[in-house]
């Protein structure tokens, strides 16, 4: 649990760096996305060419992220426990460039949103997602949500730790049983609490239903011109390989 | 279950994401408009709760044989906070484990959010909404949890099937029971930290209202897509429906497909009427 957290500190301390990546508006960079995701997910007629032209895309953007890459490459592996599994019992039922295909399109796809939201602070990219569309409530609750994460997350933590200490080892199931649904009900208590608090202090403060922008965004020549090549260079892949 | 990127065949994707848009943007607005206060009292509330459910998810609760589970939330939170406001809370933890935890793919964040956002907080709640009030109470907060899990991660399952991921007879067996046993988990876990809830401030619990035109409504829709997806399974791998099926060889059924949509249909019409007419007789009871 503890390790959780700390893995997602570490996508938000790479997501304030400072790069050609990151420097680009939020909304180029989600379209640029979109279009390299639906391109992946598209393709039918997987060839290892189309691998390996999707992954030097990938890597253009990588190198101009200037994130550390062997650390970015473990977390995206991340998925692999899962699409192993799958592509295990593909290969297994004889169907070997299946389950080839399964690993590679989880990893680039998952890697590739890896790289967007690690040069993308969370702030910005609520912004474009309202750019897009998404409603105002779902992206707020998104907004709000990450940042208590960790505070709550903390305060689980403690409680484990705390009910550790007072119970010890216990054999026994059912009152371990018991004492975690405890566990599970003041947490619900405490977070319905803090939100209650969170709610007056930001009222008090003078929210009323937006986060107001520091500085205002605007889409300028290099995002489109970042845009249209990233686009255009996954459809040729999409198209020719 | 959060199915990753490359799993799913285009028309399955598509077919998903353009199901699961218009609903989550519906709920998002009902959700909204369901707002006790005209200002936006209750979102600090939902992205805090979101949070919790994200901490509740590391809390182990031992199931014996050394094996411990975890709660997963939907009926939880469909109970707590009431259904729309349920859906736009686990659609923002799906949208942030796409993102940050690489849990899911973004292309089929609409088959995620519909299996475990939309369905399993819809057939978490429905027991709950048909049977809340009296003395089945905790039973049906039970069935909510083990109809949540049980159906999202059955709806997952036939997604990938139907994208052609091969699965053996004794794979889906397998995976059959799994479900079962993490649904019987879940409804364990749901029913003991609702009575822990409780036990605080009663209020925290939604009452559950008389079953209105409404709920119908919503168990159609539920029932058309598990229909949907039911016939889809069926016409893409007959063997692991002939599978599921004991002793289909030798009903004397004769074979080919048409037959076996029109059968699969009428069993799934006549099971629909028996649960609408019996929830509709717990719903009279209840009120009266």
């Amino acid at each position: 649990m503890r390790s959780a957290a700390r893995e997602t500190w570490i996508v938000e301390r790479w997501s304030r760096g400072s790069s050609p990546l990151h420097s680009l508006d939020a909304r180029a960079k989600l379209a640029a996305l979109a279009v390299y995701l639906l391109a992946i997910a598209s393709t039918s007629a997987w060839t290892q060419a189309a691998v390996a032209g999707y992954a030097v895309i990938l890597s253009a953007a990588l190198a101009a992220s200037r994130l550390p890459v062997p650390a970015l490459l473990a977390r995206a592996a991340l998925i692999l426990p899962f699409s192993a599994t799958f592509a295990l019992i593909t290969w297994l039922s004889g169907d070997a460039t299946r389950a080839l295909a399964l690993v590679e399109k989880s990893f680039l796809s998952g890697l590739a949103v890896l790289v967007v939201i690690a040069a993308t602070p969370l702030t910005d990219l609520a912004r474009a997602l309202e750019a897009f569309r998404v409603p105002r409530s779902l992206v707020l609750v998104i907004q709000f949500l990450y940042r208590y994460l960790f505070v709550v997350a903390d305060q689980a933590h403690r409680m484990r730790m705390a009910a550790a200490c007072r119970q010890g080892i216990r054999r026994n199931a059912r009152p371990r049983f018991h004492a975690a649904a405890g566990a599970v009900g003041v947490l619900f208590a405490r977070s319905w609490e803090r939100a209650d608090g969170i709610y007056r202090a930001m009222a008090a403060r003078g929210f009323h239903g937006t986060f107001p922008a520091l500085a205002p965004t605007r889409f300028r020549t290099v995002d489109g011109v970042f845009l249209c090549g990233f686009a255009l260079a996954a459809l040729a892949v999409r198209l020719m390989l | 279950m959060h199915i990753p990127d490359g799993f799913l065949t285009t028309p399955v994707w598509a077919t998903l994401d353009a199901i699961a848009i218009p609903a989550v943007a519906w709920t998002a607005r009902r959700a909204q408009s369901e707002l006790e206060s005209p200002d936006d009292r209750r979102i600090p509330l939902l992205g805090v709760m979101g949070a919790f459910v994200f901490a509740a998810q590391m809390i182990n609760f031992p199931v014996g044989l050394g094996t411990s589970g975890h709660l997963v939330g939907g009926t939880l939170l469909a109970i707590t906070l009431g259904p729309a406001a349920a859906v736009v809370v686990m659609t923002a933890i799906l949208i942030l484990q796409a993102l940050i935890f690489q849990d899911g793919g973004l292309v089929v964040l609409g088959a995620n959010v519909l299996n475990m956002a939309v369905v399993g907080v819809l057939a978490g709640y429905l027991p709950y909404r048909l049977a809340g009030r009296g003395k089945a109470r905790s039973a049906a907060i039970f069935l909510g949890g083990f109809c949540s899990v049980a159906a999202s991660a059955s709806l997952a399952l036939a997604e990938l099937l139907v994208s052609g991921v091969p699965m053996a007879r004794q794979l889906l067996w397998f995976s059959a029971g799994l479900f079962l046993v993490s649904g019987v988990i879940e409804g364990a876990i749901t029913a003991a930290a609702t009575r822990a809830i409780e036990g605080m401030n009663p209020l925290w619990i939604r009452e559950a209202r008389p079953a209105r035109p409404v709920t119908i409504a919503v168990a159609v829709l539920g029932a058309a897509g598990l229909l949907a997806a039911g016939i889809a399974v069926a016409s893409s791998a007959p063997d692991a429906l002939q599978a599921l099926l004991p002793g289909s060889k030798n009903a004397g059924i004769p074979e080919g497909r048409l037959t076996k949509i029109v059968l699969g249909l009428a069993a799934m019409i006549l099971l629909y009427a028996a649960c609408v007419i019996a929830g509709r007789r717990i719903a009279r009871q209840r009120s009266a």
